[in-house]
């Protein structure tokens, strides 16, 4: 074991453990002169807090050189299970993940845990109250103007027919320490509680990358805490119910935490759902399966409450459930959280916790949080007015809002607040502890705030034994997160404190084959498969180009034409201004260029996280495995990258193959292929166009042979064939050969496989039907009439193909319709208004 | 008085409606002048699930889902109801009007509870010049219901009423800039007058009956439902609040010919009808018949 550091004595040498030198910066005069930040790794006399000393041996030796390599793997880890999180109004980015987990020992532990659990329990308490009794109001304890002002104050929740006694399930809780080190918290979050998922990812992937210090640290695993919350969640059903059905609701893939959404669905063994895959009927929930209602019991709810109910909350939303205020208040289904618990993260709130807790618990309040005034009240006005007026450090912040205010001039503050006093609070502004954290080059300090959640387990509140600690700050992008580590007070303690909790069954989680679902399933197996033969054919044209470039007049740049014309089929035409390769890099990194690889990339993972909750992470990977070969050709030159690229790219897609073949065979696997097999005669279509003209026999072999290659024939044809290549071998073995996997009369007998598969499909079924029609066509048809020449052409081909792509059109309508609407969106009723007299 | 209200709203759609869902408040309130002694309410097509509820102000609200493919959906409400005109504790009446602020008076029983309707709600803002029109009714240690009532005569004098002067999403001030507007609209711009004052104020939902033109018969639907609004008087020392109702539109203190349905913050709380549909059709129709029927 290892005491303290000797310092600042050693040089700073590249080799030095990071920790040192961190502790070195530390100790160094600050330059500012004032007081050193409370370090959450270091004591001020620049030895080791205690929570650290046990880690010493192996946290110690870690030199820059450990945590680049750490923090690459981070970031690779985070990229393959494509973690994503994007802050209010930007896009999706990357996860953000540092290589220093955050370490507390038991005895700090312990009286935050004991606070963290009075809080909630206080908070649930203050809901019953609010919407009930209202003794908080009728013994002023809280100035009715914080509870009747707030927007999350639901009236509708409020009558006698919707008490609800444990309102608060699952609570968050940010905290950041203030002068003097003590905990002190920052916010209540009670809506919809994120960051779980998040803090399972971060500890999932720091157990991977640092397995030494992880196996060093007796700390407190997460995996009994889950277990926990999932059977917390089962018995918020009525006990009536003998097996209840939760879903996770969520906003859907465009929320800032569609992540963290999704992992927690996915972990919890609950489906995750979107408001239009539910319904209700008879003042319950059910959900929309397989033309089938399923019952719903419980709601873990990820959508904010204003946005739940269209017919009793806000109006135009599209992301609730229409009549679910209804069903809740009548108690066939349980929200978690109650769709009330909104007004609990009123900050202004928080100047009279310590009094609401002496009138509801009869205890004094453990936690206390930053110091905070409500501009509602005349003393409140008056203290933030004269802080702001004073210089001091204060945050501003709207009651309704989970943004401050800071960097606004205060004058502006000023006004504002003048205008609307009791929209606002001030808060002491917190100068938070500080913890190394690892920015690519060197580890620094920065300030940190800590979240942590709390689950109501039978009849107690049991915080999660630790967390998720952000830096503070803003700046674009995710800010750094870190594991929480919470160290057991001796090896033999149970996680968690929960020794007793059955573990969360292996095995599928049960899917809800709602139509939305259904869609993204079809649509990840279309763009699949459009994918792949747009790349193939990248790769087979890649090479007449170069041939093209070397030797302008052979046939090689006759046959160029040809298949440049289905790229443009495919793809679009190259502009007037674009040069081959530009083209080609256009086509495998533009996402903006209607039909390219990389839109159809896009779209498929779009589609895919939209059913993130029911794909192996394996499909992350892949996708990942795509986009960094995207990312070497766009800052590569070289020409012949864009073949190397469109290679790599392509073995992304078969990957996907991979991920999907190992899928249950359940309805969306169905889709999944019904998807690609459909798109496979539609691009088929596409592409043997390029055989309906004839250009002399040199180039129309070199055609045929790109084409081959493209539906991946080449090697089965020259088998079959013997080098002998005809328009009507190609056709044989593309359109009719039921025996080639590749070919149209294989995908059409997939796709008829697959839609009978559909529980709703009855073998007559519209979409069975207009297939059934085509399957008939192919078979009556004989090659050596469509390869009948007229003229320059082959114009039965070209009819014959012309008509089949209408045709496939028309059968993803039906399938659509059939399989895969959701019916219409809700609307409100005209509005009313008095009538003349 | 008795009154047999009737009051029918019919939507006409030009596709199917699969789901039609609904609130309504029709159903009028039982009160100390007010006795109900009938009620029904019809759905057209019949509902497949209805149920009726006390809301958070004592409300009587119906929910009610159709599951009938339908291109009509019809709400009928018919109630009886014996009405007498309110009787108002004059001593409480005469306070002056910062002493009938809830705010100003915490130690009443009452005053929290009050305090919802003294503050902003999601119809009814409070922008300057609100404040400012409404100021000049408000000299100070004003008897409270003399102060009222001024406001309701300024509102009734210098307001036209003119349908289609302003729509339902029409705010506070552009009521002010039009000086005209129905009945919601003086009702909401009172409220926000009196509640600029830090007075308590509720809107009122409900019916007026009204005398046909002489020599002219009554015409059966052609009559309206109706709002106001009513102001929170603080009990003297030991006897209960009271609520003091006026109709700014009609300029005049609420008596027997006045059936009130329903009270909120705000027209939003308590609208006779509201509802979601699913549906692909593009258009819809709507028509409100009322009928008070004055029984004797």
């Amino acid at each position: 074991m290892t005491a303290g550091l000797s310092l600042p004595s050693l040089p700073a040498l590249p080799s030095l453990p990071a920790l040192q030198q961190y502790a070195a910066g530390l100790t160094q005069p600050m330059l500012s002169g004032g007081p050193a930040a409370y370090d959450e790794v270091m004591l001020p006399d620049g030895s080791l807090r205690p929570a650290w000393k046990g880690l010493a041996e192996v946290a110690v030796t870690l030199t820059d050189t450990d945590l680049r390599r750490v923090d690459r793997e981070i970031r690779r880890f985070l990229e393959n299970d494509g973690v994503s999180y994007a802050r209010p109004g930007e896009d999706q980015g990357p996860w953000r993940l540092d290589a220093i987990p955050f370490v507390v020992d038991a005895a700090e532990w312990a009286p935050l845990e004991v606070g963290l659990a009075q809080r909630a329990e206080l908070l649930n308490a203050i809901l019953v109250d609010l919407y009930g009794a209202q003794r908080l109001l009728s013994e002023r304890v809280l100035p009715p103007g914080v509870v009747y002002s707030h927007p999350g104050f639901l009236r509708v929740m409020a009558r006698p027919s919707a008490h609800d006694p444990r309102p608060l399930v699952l609570a968050a809780t940010d905290l950041g320490r203030d002068a003097t080190g003590a905990w002190r918290v920052l916010a209540d979050r009670t809506q919809a509680p994120s960051g779980m998922g998040y803090a399972m990812e971060n500890r999932r992937v720091m157990s991977r990358v640092l397995p030494e210090l992880y196996r060093e640290a007796s700390l407190h695993r997460m995996g009994p805490f889950f277990s926990a919350l999932r059977s917390a969640l089962m018995q918020c059903a009525d006990d009536e119910v003998a097996d209840p059905r939760v879903v996770v609701l969520s906003p859907g893939t465009h929320s800032e935490t569609a992540y963290d959404q999704a992992f927690l669905a996915s972990n919890l063994g609950f489906p995750l759902v979107q408001g239009s895959d539910l319904v209700v009927r008879r003042g319950a929930v059910w959900l929309r399966s397989m033309g089938q209602l399923e019952p719903v019991h419980v709601i873990l709810r990820r959508v904010d409450a204003s946005w739940s109910d269209p017919l009793e909350l806000r109006k135009n939303s599209q992301l609730g459930v229409v009549g679910l205020t209804e069903a809740v208040r009548r108690g066939s289904v349980r929200v978690v959280n109650g769709l009330g618990s909104g007004v609990l993260e009123n900050p202004a709130l928080l100047p009279y916790l310590e009094a609401a807790c002496s009138l509801l618990l009869r205890e004094p309040l453990r936690l206390k949080s930053v110091p905070t005034w409500w501009c509602g009240e005349e003393d409140g006005l008056t203290r933030v007015l004269d802080g702001l007026a004073s210089g001091e450090e204060l945050t501003i912040r709207e009651v309704d809002s989970s943004r401050s205010l800071t960097g606004q001039p205060v004058a502006e503050l000023r006004r504002r607040i003048i205008a609307e006093p009791a929209r606002h609070v001030g808060q002491q502004r917190l100068p938070l502890s500080q913890a190394p954290i690892y920015d690519g080059d060197r580890i620094r300090p920065q300030a940190v705030t800590l979240r942590t959640f709390t689950l109501r387990y039978g009849s107690a509140y049991r915080p999660l034994v630790g967390g998720l600690a952000s830096a503070a700050g803003g700046g674009t992008g995710g800010n750094p997160t870190k594991d929480v580590w919470v160290l057991k007070s001796e090896p033999t303690e149970s996680d968690q404190g929960l020794g007793e909790v059955m573990p969360i069954a292996a095995g599928q989680v049960p899917i809800a084959m709602v139509p939305r679902v259904l869609e993204h399933m079809f649509w990840i197996g279309r763009y699949s498969e459009r994918t792949e033969t747009l790349l193939r054919l990248v790769l087979a044209t890649h090479t007449h180009a170069e041939d093209f470039r070397d030797r302008p007049q052979s046939a090689g740049s006759g046959s160029l034409a040809v298949l440049l014309d289905a790229h443009a089929r495919l793809a679009g035409a190259p502009s007037s201004s674009e040069d081959h390769d530009a083209y080609f890099r256009s086509i495998l990194l533009q996402p903006g260029r209607a039909g390219s690889v990389a839109q159809s990339l896009n779209s498929m993972r779009e589609a895919a996280e939209g059913v993130r909750d029911q794909l192996s992470g394996d499909i992350w990977r892949s996708l990942s495995a795509i986009e960094r070969a995207a990312a070497d050709l766009d800052v590569s030159p070289h020409s012949h990258q864009v073949s190397e690229c469109a290679g790599r790219m392509l073995g992304g897609v078969l990957a996907v193959y991979g991920v999907t073949a190992n899928m249950m065979r359940d309805p969306g696997w169905h889709m999944i292929e019904a998807g690609r097999a459909l798109e496979r005669g539609l691009q088929l279509a596409l592409l043997l166009r390029s055989a309906t003209v004839r250009h002399g026999i040199d180039v129309d072999r070199l055609v045929l042979n790109a084409l081959l290659t493209t539906s991946e024939s080449w090697v089965t044809h020259r088998r079959r064939y013997r080098g002998y290549l005809r328009s009507a071998t190609v056709l044989e073995l593309l359109l009719k050969d039921e025996t080639n996997p590749r070919s149209l009369a294989f995908a059409l007998g997939e796709l008829q496989r697959h839609l009978a598969a559909m529980p709703t499909s009855t073998g007559s079924t519209r979409p069975e039907r207009l297939l059934d029609d085509v399957v008939e066509h192919l078979r009556d048809i004989d090659v050596t009439t469509l390869v009948a020449i007229g003229g320059a052409n082959r114009p039965n081909l070209e009819h014959y193909l012309d008509g089949l792509y209408e045709h496939l059109t028309r059968i993803g309508s039906a399938i659509d319709e059939f399989h895969l609407a959701g019916g219409p969106l809700p609307r409100s009723f005209g509005v009313l208004r008095g009538v003349p007299r | 008085m008795r009154y047999r209200v009737w009051h029918r709203t019919t939507y006409s759609y030009d596709g199917d409606v699969t789901d039609s869902f609904g609130v309504a408040y029709l159903v009028p309130r039982e009160l100390p002048w007010q006795i109900r002694s009938s009620s029904e309410l019809v759905v057209e097509p019949e509902q497949a699930d209805r149920s009726q509820d006390t809301d958070y102000y004592g409300n009587l609200a119906t929910y009610f889902q159709v599951t009938t493919r339908h291109q009509r959906l019809q709400v009928t409400g018919t109630s009886e109801v014996e009405v007498h005109t309110p009787a108002y504790d004059l001593e409480a009446l005469a306070v002056p009007w910062e002493q009938a602020r809830p705010a100003v008076r915490p130690e009443l029983p009452d005053a929290w509870r009050a305090s919802d309707f003294a503050l902003p709600s999601p119809l009814v803002d409070q922008p300057d010049p609100v404040k400012t029109y409404a100021a000049q009714s408000f000299s100070p240690q004003r008897p409270l219901s003399e102060a009222v009532t001024d406001l309701m005569h300024r509102i009734h004098a210098d307001f036209d009423y003119e349908p289609g002067a302003t729509t339902v999403t029409s705010t506070i001030g552009e009521v002010l800039d039009k000086k005209a507007g129905v009945c919601q609209d003086f009702a909401h711009l009172a409220l926000a007058g009196l509640r600029a004052h830090g007075l308590a104020a509720r809107y009122v939902s409900g019916y007026l009956s009204t005398a046909p033109p002489p020599g002219r018969e009554r015409v059966v639907g052609a009559d309206a439902s109706h709002a106001w609004v009513a102001v929170w008087v603080p009990g003297p020392a030991g006897r209960r609040e009271q609520w003091l109702a006026i109709d700014p539109t009609n300029d005049t203190w609420v008596d027997d010919r006045y059936v009130t349905v329903a009270w909120g913050r705000d027209y939003g709380d308590v609208p006779p009808l509201k509802g979601v549909i699913f549906t692909e059709s593009e258009k819809s129709t709507l028509l409100v018949e009322v009928d008070v029927e004055p029984l004797g």
